[in-house]
């Protein structure tokens, strides 16, 4: 569970030690978990699950006042990276150490319950990740204004275009301020006004006492925002360094690995 | 430089309990959520409905005029108290039924959350619990409307209702914790609900009264939990007589003995919950 820190951060001190991480998780071939088919596998042991290596092995240090940039193709293990470090899963494997608060509010998690509003879904999110109704409060009218819903923040959220629904999750992230701040893929959506807005958000959010991470499939933003860039590929860190170097790299890798990859999925 | 002490460290989990004190904090930070998870959801179930949350009387008032119409009108009875145990008890058996209905369904719906943030999970069927005991209060309004129109008798046995109440809560909770948790691994639960709460309708004393029951019957009646609650809110909220000592705490060990079983199963899961769900 998230806790408030208390202590001011400097550059440099470490923000997140990721240590050997592993995480498996065994998945039904049933889409439901069903008591039916409990009992067709029943003593057949584990003959119907399949096992999958989210991540395997990762090493990861972010210090204060960095933006670590995480790239990696579909199914990469990115947004499940991110959610070991905001402590909702468990790892299997390794240990994962965390000197600060971190955002759990990720973008994706607004809007859990699409017939509730805009609103409501802020406040409820907020109070979940650990947030007073104060707190939400002082920070309610940035929210809404930066993602420029107008009277739409009180309409129930299933009325929402998908660009609505990421430009307030993004407002949502960017406007509770953790120490540990962690922007999952909230850039790629919306127009290229708000994508422009988001940005000088994000540029305005590096700072010294702040860790960054950023999840991105927008490699130019990537390049220009981070000092660090790692890339994850079918939860392995095939390599992590300077931003232009590993992107360069990861774009060798998109263009020839093309027929790779297909090859590997077979 | 000394090195500094993680705020938070993860690593795998054994299997068994998540250490208390902390997650008892970590809920306690965040009960504002459940009252206001609680006022979403109902003010949003009755949102596009032109009556709006008035159906929280009007549900009570319709399920009161149906029976009114079977016992007194088809069935021809004129016992004012039979229909009076029977309204009664059926509110507090779907204040019951409701919480296991909403329970089922908690932790599934709350999905998205589950899986982008980072809370006590227990929050939800707890909520879920919530909602239903909300639901249930107006219908405790409707009762006592009717029962001054049929001039049923008063007396200070009536405040009996209270523990039987108190009783009720932690009974629904608990069954609402442990379906919740049920149904993350087997998703029939919410199909085989209904028949499941139809059935203990029937098994309790609510079409009829305890002392109506076959003496062989009876010995049954201590495998169900609702048993000795609905005979002691009868007694007390219908009749106005003080319940049986016996029942009172053949309820509260029923009820207290599901809670503390669905929440250790509850704990001991809910770290799975985020790539079950």
């Amino acid at each position: 569970m998230p806790s408030v820190s208390n202590s001011d951060h400097k550059s440099g001190d470490l923000a997140v030690s990721v240590q050997h991480l592993g995480l498996i998780y065994r998945t039904t071939i049933e889409r439901r978990p069903t008591l039916k088919a409990r009992v067709r596998t029943l003593g057949r042991g584990t003959k119907h699950t399949r096992v999958v290596n989210a991540l395997d092995d990762i090493m990861l240090d972010v210090p204060y006042g960095s933006v670590l940039g995480v790239v990696g193709a579909n199914g990469a293990g990115k947004s499940t990276l991110m959610r070991v470090i905001s402590g909702i899963l468990p790892p299997t494997q390794g240990r994962v150490e965390v000197y600060g608060k971190v955002s759990t509010l990720l973008a994706l998690g607004v809007g859990f319950n699409p017939s509730l509003s805009g609103r409501e879904n802020v406040q409820l999110g907020g109070l979940a990740a650990g947030m007073s109704r104060k707190d939400i409060e002082n920070h309610f009218e940035e929210i809404a204004d930066f993602a420029e819903l107008g009277d739409a923040i009180d309409a129930p959220m299933r009325t929402y275009s998908s660009g609505m629904f990421a430009r307030l999750g993004f407002s949502v992230a960017v406007t509770v301020r953790p120490d540990i701040l962690i922007v999952d893929e909230a850039l790629s959506t919306g127009d290229a006004k708000f994508k422009e807005k988001s940005l000088n958000k994000i540029k305005e959010l590096r700072s010294e006492k702040r860790a960054l991470i950023l999840v991105s499939h927008g490699l130019g933003t990537i390049r220009e925002m981070c000092n660090e860039v790692a890339w994850l590929h079918k939860g392995k860190l095939i390599e992590r360094g300077e931003p232009n170097a590993t992107v360069d790299a990861y774009e060798k890798f998109l263009k020839v690995g093309k027929s790779a990859a297909i090859d590997e999925d077979i | 430089m000394s090195k500094p002490v993680p705020v938070e460290v993860y690593e795998p989990f054994k299997a068994g309990l998540p250490p208390l004190s902390r997650y008892w904090r970590a809920l306690w930070a965040r009960r504002a959520f459940i009252s206001e998870y609680a006022r979403s959801e109902l003010h949003e179930k009755h949102f596009d409905s032109v009556f709006g949350q008035v159906w929280l009387i009007i549900n009570p008032l319709l399920l009161s005029g149906v029976y009114f119409l079977l016992i007194v009108i088809i069935g021809g009875h004129s016992d004012k108290m039979r229909y009076g145990h029977l309204t009664a008890c059926l509110f507090l058996f779907y204040f019951v039924a409701n919480s296991m209905t909403a329970g089922s369904k908690s932790v599934v719906k709350g999905q998205k959350l589950i899986l982008n943030t980072a809370f006590p999970r227990i929050m939800l069927p707890i909520s879920a619990a919530l909602i239903s005991f909300i639901s249930f209060l107006p219908t405790i309004l409707v009762f006592f409307i009717i029962r001054t129109i049929m001039g049923f008798p008063i007396g200070w046995a009536m405040l009996w209702a209270i523990p039987v109440v108190l009783i009720t809560m932690i009974l629904a909770l608990g069954l609402s914790i442990l379906i919740s948790c049920a149904n993350v691994y087997f998703r029939d639960i919410g199909s085989f609900l209904p028949y499941l709460s139809r059935t203990w309708l029937y098994l309790s004393p609510i079409l009829y009264e305890v002392s109506a029951l076959k003496p062989q019957l009876r010995a049954y009646e201590r495998f169900n939990p609702l048993f000795p609650i609905l005979d002691s809110w009868s007694r007390t909220i219908v009749h106005a007589k003080p319940p049986q000592l016996t029942s009172l705490l053949q309820g509260l060990a029923w009820a207290l003995g599901i809670l503390f079983i669905g929440t250790y199963f509850f704990l001991s899961r809910e770290r799975d919950f985020a790539v079950r769900v």
